[in-house]
């Protein structure tokens, strides 16, 4: 038999997996593995047995674990929910912020003393710092999850951007 | 009405407001660019949450021109005392009735991408230097960057539109809270007078940014066009009333 193909019995060569993959779960090792290779005909031979040949390119899909999701699909799924994270973190400043000077614009209402006007003004502050501090946030966020995602470029870039602004506004400048 | 306009065009809502405020409200001029302003933020606060959902925001897009209108803004500030601030404000007030009457008058000056997520954006150089000029501008006349920064990636990076003002509504809050801390850090931040405009700016945001997705492409695009008439109004009088005496001299 001139076209032989050489199968081991720790890897078997079956349809639709890796050759170099190990299937751990079908018990012990096999010891003195290579002495039990055996010679096996060659594909075309028996098209039944064989029906196509491994393609000539491996996905580098992790086969380890057979439920895992394909990685384009679990790519997607992160950067949803990077896009999310961003979304809940805009909504959560604005609605905070908001939520507290509809307080401090409620408080008014009240007769006014000491301890309200010191409430009023704390609730203000409170709100215009957190408006302000949101999108900055926003901006570092968006540059640490690009950078999660390998994307160094717009790390550098939303660290350039916070660098400057950070300048702009030391310096008094109105960027 | 301001947050509504500046959530559906990702323009802020500056435009409106400060106008407002000065001739309706005879509000000091110091007092309404900034309260604006603290609208402008959180505008773009509550109008990119549902954008940046709803995958009609690049954020990566964002980032790019976000550096080059800081650093715009830098530059404007720094040569803001050696250049003629009528001259600039006439140049972007013709600049801005030319993009409106385009807008206006052409009927489709480039064809729409079919979806808001089918699209490449071109031209990165021109986009650059345009979000730079922007950025100067900004700095400058005190205007948001907006009203270039839109038809910029909309025609000139053939960003779909909806893409575009989406993307400058959430660049608008980074440079905008820029500019407010540099104000409240002199001291001209009124808080009595952010208060109530804050509530309704947010709830306006609320409203534009669950409508511009469903608002047809045509309509935003003559809309914003009408509002870039106003501004090219505003800063052809603001022009003319720093050159005109100088022209009768």
């Amino acid at each position: 038999m001139a076209e032989s193909m050489e199968v081991n019995e720790v890897g078997p060569s079956m349809h639709g997996v890796h050759p170099t993959v190990t299937v751990t779960e079908a018990g012990p090792p096999v010891r003195n593995a290579q002495a039990q290779a055996v010679a096996l005909p060659a594909p075309e031979a028996f098209p039944e047995t064989f029906p196509e040949t491994f393609p000539e390119t491996f996905s580098d899909e992790p086969l380890t674990q057979p439920d895992a999701q394909p990685r384009a699909r679990r790519w997607a799924a992160r950067v949803g929910k990077g896009e999310r994270w961003i979304a809940r973190m805009l909504r959560t400043g604005a609605v905070m912020s908001g939520g507290m000077f509809v307080a401090s614009l409620a408080l008014e209402l009240l007769p006014r003393d000491e301890s309200v006007h010191v409430a009023i003004d704390l609730l203000r502050k409170g709100a215009a710092s957190m408006l302000l501090v949101t999108p900055v946030a926003r901006l570092a966020m968006a540059g640490t999850l690009l950078g999660l995602r390998g994307e160094w470029r717009y790390t550098a870039i939303a660290a350039g951007v916070l660098a400057l602004l950070a300048l702009a506004v030391g310096a008094g400048f109105q960027a | 009405m301001a947050g509504g306009l500046g959530a559906l065009l990702g323009i802020g809502g500056g435009i409106v407001l400060v106008p407002l405020l000065v001739l309706g409200f005879d509000i000091p001029l110091e007092q309404a660019v900034p309260a604006s302003l603290m609208c402008v933020v959180a505008n773009s606060c509550a109008a990119a949450a549902s954008y940046v959902e709803n995958k009609l925001s690049d954020l990566r897009l964002g980032l790019t021109l976000e550096l080059a209108t800081v650093m715009g803004a830098i530059v404007g500030g720094l040569v803001a005392a050696f250049v003629a601030e009528a001259m600039v404000a006439v140049v972007f007030g013709l600049f801005t009735l030319f993009v409106s009457l385009q807008m206006l008058l052409l009927r489709a000056p480039l064809q729409e991408p079919v979806t808001t997520t089918d699209y490449v954006p071109v031209n990165y150089p021109l986009g650059i230097s345009g979000s730079f000029v922007a950025g100067g501008l900004s700095a400058l006349l005190g205007v948001g960057g907006g009203p270039l920064k839109v038809p910029l990636m909309s025609y000139g990076m053939r960003v779909p539109f909806k893409v575009a003002s989406a993307t400058s509504n959430l660049m608008v809050g980074v440079t905008g809270a820029a500019s407010v801390a540099a104000y409240a850090w002199r001291g001209h931040l009124n808080l009595g007078l952010v208060a109530p405009l804050v509530v309704g700016v947010l709830a306006g945001a609320s409203v534009g940014s669950r409508l511009m997705p469903k608002v047809p492409t045509a309509v935003l695009k003559k809309l914003f066009a009408a509002v870039l008439l106003l501004v090219a109004g505003q800063m052809l009088w603001k022009g003319g009333e720093g050159l005109w005496p100088s022209l009768w001299k």
